[in-house]
């Protein structure tokens, strides 16, 4: 029987739309209904407040394009924040705490990725266990209590300017950057494009599939780390449910953004456009006072109306 | 087919050694022999035709040959020294590569990328990629294939026909001097076709070996230099493409062994007419399809794997969208969906019956009522006991081998999940059996229950309509058949037509 030749798949640049309209309809919706919402200080500030989504939705879009999940992103998150406030509070060293708090994410992305890659656990439930263990670990090290009195050269991380740009836009950029590296131009990222898109064709080619998927989960446990010091920094303390919810706002933005949960079809520009769509949907919803259960169910409805315009869109 | 035919002509075998030998090659799986004693050279610069039905052991020659499977027995040599092939490793060493109809690609890469997965020129930076090299060294396999196109280009928006020319480059790449193609053509158009054998001659010419399995008459012809006859896991013959007529092929192919015998009772003369099928065509590739069945009547709808059988049964049944054309069952139209085409009376009895057919984690009193729980209870409301009963007669009625009703499905033999499966339609009130390969993985005394059971089922005024590859059982249980090929009825076969010989005539392409 004669197949069907393969339906060609928009190219990435095609796919603009979906989360580009999304983001413009919404800079023009606040822009006219949010007082306040176009100046200076507070488009700077939409941005200095997603530099921690996009350091955790970067990793997520790598992971989702293994056909895989990182649900426990949030909650480690809180336990690397809580890391990095009770360590540099004991040591006065902000390095010190930096250090402990991507440690700490790494061993859970490890962890993420052994249970996923050799124990074959589903990535779902996997980081749905490892979820429970770090929020458990962030009520045991923190009692329950802020972590507070942490020295000042933390907190100062998310103040400070280098040329005049915010650090903490100046760490997302480098992120970016690093991330687009590595998924374009290296061997690496040509083989994450493989692991959700043909992974027989990797054995084939010699290579291992688990320590690659215990790689990348490893990357995005390391990525919750550093986004831990910008967490602590931002709240001036350690919080034991600082990071609660975040991973959703990453998978939504890694999906607004145009990445497919299929065939390794991942697109890091989308993430980040879908980054910014969630920051400035959450900052537009606040200075029109809605509370925060409005501004999480608004995100989802945002996930669905830009995969809806993306359905449009390759259908047409 | 134009280049085929001005292709350089085979080596002399007398005087060359083989690039490779099989000697003896045996393979068993529980239950089959899927590879006995099966002997194959391979020379320098030669396609090599593989023919022989569904089932031959063509696929288990091939995996052997790649390493995919390890051989029970037997001898390899490469150039005439022994060698032993027990990896997919060991087989690219000794320049073995496959064209695999599912393709080893990786969609969201570019075609350079693909080429050299795992083999990337490394950039100055450690770990980075040499995008210029890579993009260069690709482009001089493509142009070595005669393959025009930008490697940059994202291997998800090429058709099927340039995934397997990127397919083939990769190959090439990993210097392959033995490709393997299995059936190349089955998903290209007629220009995609000229294209990959204008490929082959020019392959050939570099003195590269080509093991190609077809079942197209015309590429035997005009591509091979050689042809290998396998049936039932046996080298039948070898024979150059001058010395045989297709005929000859066919009849070779053919003739396997009766071990059994099935009980049938014809009736005098058929019933009324059931289901009629008139230029039916749809999206999943078979078109202008007219079938006819009436009460009382098994009959066969053979053809190769992949000629439509399968998409035909869909079709009636509803599973795929029709396009065009039309179904009468039991005197009035039927168009649409499986539940109402379920609710006249059309059962589907899948091939992949465990993943379509049956919930094997339930008993098998649940499965067998669960398709009549509308007929059974009208009001919504499930009565235990007279479920129970109803189960508990079909158990009695088809002999279901079954402690009880409440016994998991999943512990049955395959015979008996299969008699669970029809009890189940026949429960619903179905009055025309469609079977897709009704006696795979079943043991040969459960066939013989199997085609009793249908029998009577069709001697009680229902109808069957039965997909088969064992082109035997075919011949012995069908009233008549239509042979698919290519999406398309090829032809009808009388009872007195009916013959092993005649279906593969049909089944094959001659044009």
């Amino acid at each position: 029987m004669r197949e069907a030749a393969v339906v060609s798949q928009p190219n990435p640049f095609q796919r603009i739309p979906g989360v580009a309209i999304v983001l413009v309809a919404l800079i023009v919706l606040f822009g006219a209904i949010a007082p306040g919402f176009l100046s200076a200080a507070n488009l700077s500030n939409v941005l200095v407040q997603s530099t921690i989504l996009t350091m955790l939705a970067l990793p997520m879009t790598l992971i989702i394009m293994t056909e895989g999940l990182d649900l426990s992103m949030g909650a480690v998150l809180t336990l690397t924040s809580l890391c990095v406030a009770i360590v540099s509070l004991a040591t006065q060293s902000m390095l010190l705490g930096l250090c402990a708090g991507i440690a700490v994410g790494a061993a859970f992305g490890t962890i993420n990725g052994w249970l996923v890659a050799i124990l074959g656990i589903p990535p779902f439930v996997a980081t749905l266990g490892t979820l429970g263990m770090a929020q458990g670990l962030s009520l045991i090290v923190s009692d329950g209590q802020s972590v507070v009195g942490i020295p000042h050269t933390v907190r100062d991380i998310y103040s400070a300017t280098l040329l005049g740009i915010p650090v903490p836009i100046v760490m997302a950029l480098v992120t970016y950057a690093a991330f687009h590296g590595l998924l374009y131009h290296t061997r690496f990222g040509s083989y994450v494009f493989a692991l959700g898109g043909n992974r027989e064709a990797l054995r084939y080619a010699g290579l291992s599939p688990n320590r690659l998927l215990i790689a990348v989960y490893a990357i995005g446990g390391t990525m919750a780390g550093i986004a831990g010091l910008l967490m602590t920094a931002r709240m001036n303390s350690g919080h034991p449910t600082a990071g609660l919810g975040l991973e959703f706002d990453a998978i939504a933005a890694v999906a607004v953004g145009g990445t497919s949960f299929e065939r390794g079809n991942g697109w890091l520009l989308g993430t980040l456009l879908g980054v910014i769509a969630v920051g400035v949907l959450r900052n537009g919803l606040n200075l029109i006072s809605m509370p925060s259960s409005v501004q999480v169910a608004s995100v989802g409805v945002l996930v669905i109306v830009a995969l809806f315009l993306d359905g449009l869109r390759s259908r047409a | 087919m134009s280049t085929a035919l001005q292709m350089a002509p085979a080596p002399n075998e007398v005087t060359a050694t083989p690039l490779l030998e099989l000697r003896g090659i045996s393979k068993e799986f529980p239950g089959v022999k899927a590879l006995d004693d099966v002997s194959f050279a391979l020379y320098p610069g030669e396609v090599h035709m593989l023919l022989g039905e569904n089932g031959a052991g063509k696929s288990s020659l091939m995996k052997v040959l790649c390493g995919a499977y390890k051989a029970d027995a037997g001898e390899f040599f490469h150039k005439g020294e022994k060698v032993t092939i027990t990896s997919t490793a060991d087989a690219q060493k000794l320049g073995i590569a496959v064209i695999f109809q599912e393709f080893s690609l990786v969609p969201y890469l570019d075609i350079a990328q693909n080429i050299f997965l795992g083999r990337e020129p490394k950039g100055r930076i450690p770990g980075t990629i040499d995008r210029r090299k890579i993009l260069a060294d690709a482009k001089r396999l493509l142009d070595m294939i005669g393959f025009d196109i930008d490697p940059s280009v994202i291997v998800n928006t090429l058709g099927v026909a340039q995934q397997q020319m990127v397919e083939i480059a990769k190959a090439i790449s990993q210097n392959a001097r033995i490709l393997v193609m299995d059936e190349p053509t089955a998903a290209l158009s007629d220009r995609e076709t000229e294209l990959l054998f204008a490929l082959i001659a020019r392959l050939k010419a570099d003195g590269v070996s080509i093991v190609y399995i077809s079942h197209r008459m015309a590429e035997v012809f005009s591509l091979g230099d050689r042809i290998t006859v396998l049936r039932d896991g046996r080298r039948i013959d070898g024979v150059r493409p001058a010395d045989v007529t297709p005929d000859q092929l066919v009849r070779m192919m053919v003739g396997r062994t009766v071990d059994m015998t099935y009980p049938r009772n014809f009736a005098d003369k058929p019933g009324e007419l059931l289901l009629q099928v008139k230029g039916l065509t749809s999206s999943s590739g078979i078109s202008d399809i007219n079938i006819e069945v009436r009460r009382g009547e098994i009959v066969g709808l053979c053809g190769l794997v992949g000629s439509g059988r399968s998409e035909v049964a869909r079709a009636i049944f509803g599973a795929d969208p029709t396009t065009s054309g039309e179904i009468i069952f039991d005197g009035k139209p039927i168009s649409g969906e499986p539940d109402v085409a379920a609710r006249r009376g059309i059962a589907l009895i899948p091939e992949s019956r465990k993943s379509e057919g049956l919930a094997l984690l339930r008993s098998v009193g649940d499965n067998l009522v669960v398709s009549a729980l509308r007929k059974l209870f009208p009001s919504g409301l499930f009565d235990p006991r007279s479920g129970q009963r109803t189960a508990d007669g079909l158990i009695r009625q088809l002999r279901i081998a079954t402690p009880s009703a409440r016994q998991t499905v999943g512990l049955l033999s395959g015979g008996n999940q299969q008699k669970v499966v029809i009890g189940k339609w026949l429960a619903a009130g179905a009055k025309l059996f469609i079977f897709d390969e009704p006696t795979r993985g079943i043991d040969v005394g459960a066939k013989s229950e199997i085609f009793a059971l249908i029998d009577r089922l069709v001697a009680e005024g229902a109808a069957a309509l039965m997909i088969s590859s064992e082109q035997v059982e075919i011949c012995h249980v069908c009233d008549r058949a239509y042979v698919m090929r290519e999406g398309r009825v090829a032809g009808h076969l009388a009872r007195n037509e009916l013959t092993e010989e005649n279906i593969v005539r049909l089944g094959m392409h001659h044009a």
